[in-house]
């Protein structure tokens, strides 16, 4: 019972970010350079991708997982996508600040530890078996991320998103917590395979306990993936923050949270009584409209995006109401999709404002096709493949979604979905027309950065090689089940 | 020995309070005061439910034991970093007031 069953294999990758991040922090106490931060960060990534790419490879081959610490962090095939996404999504976002944070006078070296620390906390909580590893892998994650936020000082939306956010999240992580407890209370677990275990077992006496505690960590997690009506906190944090702080965020934060949904939907949720997952369906249903409705109004880029963001939750949510079949590997290839074309709209995006992010409206954007056609054309690449346009990514993504949610009995929903997209598809036009079919006098800022322009090439490449490619990435994905799935919980 | 009801009605009674602070008050400080009650109230319920769990064997019990420590050491990381925010806040605005950290709008 006590034995200790340490297996570093299966936390390498984020042990190589949490080394990383640990030597940088002091490092930073002798070296004041940013970029060469930013270099140490990016190694940090490659070294922690390839620790990941092996236990693909190996996973793959053997069809059996790495576990450690006693099934409390499982090494497994969707852990291991969803690390490729953090990976991605971490990646893009430190070449967006490496030229973003002078230009912006936010060049501290501080920042790229919290970069990785912070991943190093959504690894954590995508491999976590156990609600403590959750808890754990969220704060870890979270508190960084809740100081980035906060990173421009002396100017009044940064530091408010910072606030708004730490003061929302730390209430919804108490909402988690409590919710914790009380399926502690309930089953005598914290693993997700006890609790389904328990759950099951005949007799089972504490249903209100366990219904409770699944409501309130269904709020907390709801919170973190910004599903309605727990999004509030998304557009202006999205919009307050940094620009390369958002793409991180947007991308990291979301695809960590939806990794720990994912996981107990497909472990004890459906074991909890049937009003639980109706609540699920009505969180989705709100996310879908809101989300939607949201983005249509907006006249800045920036928040677009962020209601954008919130749009993709729902999407990614109907991932998680089929997560015990398809749900998970459909949710791990969006995410994969989602953390290219948004980081990448978001890197387009830090080239076009001003040292305090302003300037984004969208008629800042008129005649962008003729002065810019580079800039121009990846942007249009990005919106067309979160619009869900056909030999994009994101279309490829959301074909997986769908058919995910019809095959779980969710056809209802689908069919929401697919109008929702409809939907999308004017506000993601809408900057494109402005590009190419409008001219005004505004000059757009000629910013030029050699790294930013490599996360929008990397980022191009991909969308546009997953949408034409989609088989390789699912392949690699679906060879593996996970380790839920193999214990047959 | 008193039942574990009692214990986990004091726990929601704070949890409550807490929540209800968080809503109402309008100092951050206070809110992340209302915060920490709440974090606070889901360890009493964790040590109430670990005692009543011991008859499930040391283990079980120890397990929610030391979830308690766990937590408490997340509401201790959180207390530095808010606070570290809060004070950013206040240097510049020398107030506290959260109703004046609506400029960002829809």
């Amino acid at each position: 019972m006590f034995g200790i069953d340490v297996n570093a294999a299966a936390f390498a990758p984020a042990l190589v970010l949490l080394i990383v991040a640990a030597m940088a922090t002091l490092w930073s106490l002798f070296e004041a350079d940013g970029r060469f931060m930013a270099m140490l960060a990016l190694i940090g990534v490659v070294m922690s991708g390839l620790f990941n790419v092996q236990l693909l490879l190996e996973g793959n081959a053997s069809g059996t997982y790495l576990s450690s610490f006693g099934l409390k962090y499982l090494a497994d095939a969707p852990a291991i996508g969803f690390n490729f996404v953090i990976l991605i999504g971490t990646a893009l976002a430190v070449l967006i600040a490496y030229d973003y944070l002078g230009r912006t006078d936010l060049d501290h070296p501080e920042y790229y530890p919290l970069i990785l620390l912070s991943s190093c906390g959504a690894m954590v909580m995508a491999a976590a078996g156990d609600l403590i590893t959750l808890i754990l892998g969220l704060e870890i994650m979270s508190l960084a991320v809740y100081v980035l936020s906060a990173w421009r000082q002396n100017a009044r939306e940064s530091e408010e998103a910072g606030m708004k956010y730490f003061l929302l999240g730390a209430f919804a992580s108490a909402f988690l917590i409590y919710g914790i407890a009380l399926m502690y209370g309930a089953t005598g677990s914290f693993s997700y395979g006890s609790i389904a275990a328990a759950l099951q077992a005949d007799g089972f006496s504490n249903v209100f306990y366990a219904s409770l505690g699944g409501m309130m960590i269904l709020a907390g997690l709801g919170f973190k993936v910004a599903f309605a009506p727990f999004h509030q906190w998304a557009p202006d944090v999205y919009t307050g923050a940094p620009t390369s702080v958002t793409a991180f965020m947007s991308v990291v934060v979301k695809a960590a949270a939806f990794a720990a949904l994912l996981r107990i939907a497909s472990s004890f949720f459906t074991e909890l009584p049937p009003v639980l997952n109706q609540v699920l369906v009505v969180l989705i249903v709100l996310t879908l409209v809101i989300g939607n409705l949201g983005a249509l109004l907006q006249q800045g880029l920036k928040r677009m995006l962020a209601y954008s963001a919130v749009a993709h939750a729902g999407y990614l949510g109907l991932a998680v109401l089929a997560a015990g079949t398809t749900g998970t590997k459909a949710a791990v290839w969006y995410l994969t999709a989602y953390a290219l074309m948004n980081a990448g709209a978001f890197a387009v995006l830090s080239l076009m404002t001003d040292r305090n992010d302003h300037g984004d409206a969208l008629e800042r954007f008129a005649g962008l096709g003729r002065t810019r056609p580079g800039l121009a054309a990846a942007l249009s690449i990005f919106l067309l493949s979160l619009a869900g346009i056909p030999l994009l990514a994101g279309f490829v993504g959301k074909i997986l979604v769908f058919q995910a949610a019809i095959s779980a009995g969710y056809v209802g929903l689908a069919v929401l979905g697919i109008l929702t997209s409809i939907v999308a598809v004017v506000y993601y036009i809408r900057p494109i027309a402005y590009m190419y079919f409008r001219d005004s006098e505004y000059k757009a800022p000629e910013i030029k950065s050699r790294a930013t322009s490599i996360a929008i090439g990397l980022a191009v490449i991909g969308t546009i090689g997953l949408g034409i490619f989609p088989g390789w990435w699912y392949g690699l994905i679906n060879a593996g089940k996970s380790i839920m799935a193999m214990a047959g919980l | 020995m008193v039942p574990t009801e009692y214990y986990i009605a004091l726990s929601s009674i704070i949890f409550v309070i807490g929540a209800v602070g968080v809503l109402t008050r309008r100092s951050a400080i206070m809110v992340f005061l209302s915060v920490e009650l709440m974090l606070n109230a889901a360890n009493l319920a964790l040590v109430a439910f670990a005692r009543q769990w011991s008859v499930a064997g040391a283990a079980t019990a120890l397990n929610g034991q030391a979830a308690v420590f766990i937590i408490l050491a997340i509401a201790a990381a959180e207390v530095a970093v808010g606070l570290g925010i809060l004070v950013a806040i206040f240097r510049y605005r020398s107030s506290t007031d959260i109703d004046a950290l609506s400029e960002v709008r829809l």
